[in-house]
């Protein structure tokens, strides 16, 4: 400690570096796993809807839906009568009885409803059904899991790049304060030196300093995001709709928490290392 | 107790600080190291604490080569001897009580024991009521007074002294060496002492090992340091 308040402000510099490359790197974690909740819940739904003619009989259906089903890229088939579609559009637009009005099951096509068991195989079976003479159009919301899943990697990649970039700033930041404290009290260090101590015991304050910039810099990251997240829940849980996300387990947070410090506290030691072994110079 | 054996120093520039040089240190013996400025006494002090290494020969503390220690044992040599400096070599920062703590936090002794060993230490040199002072507030005497309890702290068995009156005037220097005569006396410390007092080697009447030009050129008993 007296070590740091010799020198705050370049204390308070190696301790804010780490605090903003792990809240940009708790936030890209978060994103991630926002992204994956979303891609699941989407993948959950029925992703690939198959409308018949009016033509067609029950038996060309469970044809069509057997024929999918053999696939085994499916999770599940399932089929939607006339009437049962004409009950989900009543169900729909109760609150709007003109729309009601004169509409029949036979205004309305029979369907399978299909899910699959990864987001890539929508195309596959959007083909089969295609190729069915008795389907009249289906509808696919590829386009939509096909932009989530470009998105999710492209958060993916561009977390990484930048927070390693984020990484070795701080680290460069560890090694050049803690170069500083070295050279700083180079007398001192010459007189341990002289009195026997061991090169341990030298190096080790320099140790737990750059620990401590890490630890510091990784809590106050964490309860930044911790803060944040739950201020904004609301408009985030609003934004995402039906997708339930919260309430986020405390856990998470302690998890998060602990993984940062163990990281931050890691860089911080190894940055402190490489500073010893390049400024410490005792024999 | 300390032996050097053809010991050659040679730096890279080129100077030849010591060149073959042979002596035999006794313990408990007084001896004074004096000649020139360049003639080698200060090398021949980093040799033994190996702050600098021989570019050929032995040295011999206790019989050990001390070459021979390996790097992460070289602080169990350093703890068997005392230092002292011309430049006194204090942290400005720490008191006088904590600068002479400071071998002993090394050696990680007890706080109760530091405070009661610091505190005889002092005594010892007479500035038990200067410990919560701050190096800048004592006179050069006081100065290298708390320099040699520092060296004397962890009881050593060797006092390194290089050129400890350099910057102290005739009545401190003399202060100065009676109580490292005392250390000497009293602890049984084997001091070795490089100089270029005349004055205060001459008063004291020691071994007198005189170093010109990296040799051993005298090495008298009760001997004399001629100055022309």
């Amino acid at each position: 400690m007296r070590l740091i308040r010799r020198s705050p402000y370049q204390a308070l510099a190696a301790a804010l570096a780490m605090s903003l490359t792990f809240f940009i790197s708790s936030i890209f974690i978060l994103l991630i796993i926002g992204g994956q909740i979303v891609l699941n819940y989407i993948e959950q739904r029925p992703q690939v809807i198959a409308f018949f003619k009016d033509n067609a009989t029950e038996s060309q259906i469970s044809e069509l839906s057997s024929k999918v089903q053999a696939t085994g890229l499916t999770t599940g088939v399932k089929y939607v009568s006339k009437e049962e579609a004409l009950a989900i559009y009543r169900e729909r637009n109760k609150n709007d009885p003109l729309l009601l009005e004169s509409v029949t099951a036979d205004f309305l096509p029979a369907s399978i409803d299909i899910s699959v068991k990864k987001a890539s195989d929508i195309q596959n079976i959007t083909n089969i059904v295609q190729g069915d003479p008795q389907v009249e159009r289906v509808i696919t919301p590829q386009n939509l899991v096909e932009q989530l899943v470009k998105w999710t990697n492209t958060i993916r990649i561009g977390g990484i790049a930048f927070v390693s970039t984020l990484l070795a700033v701080s680290f460069l930041i560890i090694i050049m304060v803690i170069g500083m404290r070295i050279a700083l009290r180079r007398d001192e260090i010459a007189i341990m030196n002289l009195v026997g101590a061991t090169k341990w015991y030298i190096s080790r304050p320099f140790f737990i300093e750059g620990a401590l910039y890490g630890v510091v810099g990784a809590s106050i990251a964490t309860f930044l995001v911790y803060s944040l997240l739950l201020f904004y829940s609301p408009n985030i849980q609003n934004f995402l709709g039906p997708i339930q996300v919260f309430p986020i387990s405390p856990l998470f947070f302690v998890y998060l928490w602990l993984a940062e410090i163990i990281a931050a506290a890691t860089i911080g030691i190894v940055g402190a290392a490489i500073a010893l072994f390049r400024y410490l110079r005792i024999e | 107790m300390i032996e050097f054996v053809s010991v050659t120093k040679k730096y890279p520039s080129g100077a030849m600080a010591l060149d073959e040089v042979n002596l035999k240190i006794e313990a408990g013996e007084f001896v004074f190291v004096v000649g020139p400025s360049g003639a080698g006494k200060s090398t021949l002090l980093k040799l033994i604490t190996r702050e600098i290494l021989p570019t050929s020969g032995q040295i011999l503390f206790n019989g050990e080569d001390i070459l021979k220690i390996p790097k992460n044992k070289v602080h169990v040599l350093r703890r068997r001897i005392g230092t002292v400096f011309q430049d006194f070599k204090l942290l400005l920062t720490k008191t006088v009580f904590e600068n002479v703590a400071v071998p002993l936090e090394v050696l990680g002794v007890k706080e109760s024991e530091v405070e009661k060993e610091v505190s005889a230490v002092l005594d010892k040199v007479g500035l038990l009521e200067k410990a919560d002072s701050f190096p800048l507030q004592l006179s050069g005497g006081e100065v290298q007074r708390t320099s040699i309890a520092r060296a004397i702290i962890s009881k050593p068995q060797v006092l390194l002294a290089d050129e400890p009156t350099g910057d102290l005037d005739p009545k401190n220097s003399l202060e100065v060496i009676k109580l490292i005569e005392k250390i000497n006396h009293e602890d049984k410390t084997t001091v070795f002492m490089a100089t270029h007092n005349a004055q205060i080697v001459n008063h004291f009447k020691k071994r007198v090992i005189t170093l010109q030009k990296g040799k051993i050129v005298k090495d008298e008993k009760e001997g004399r340091y001629e100055t022309t």
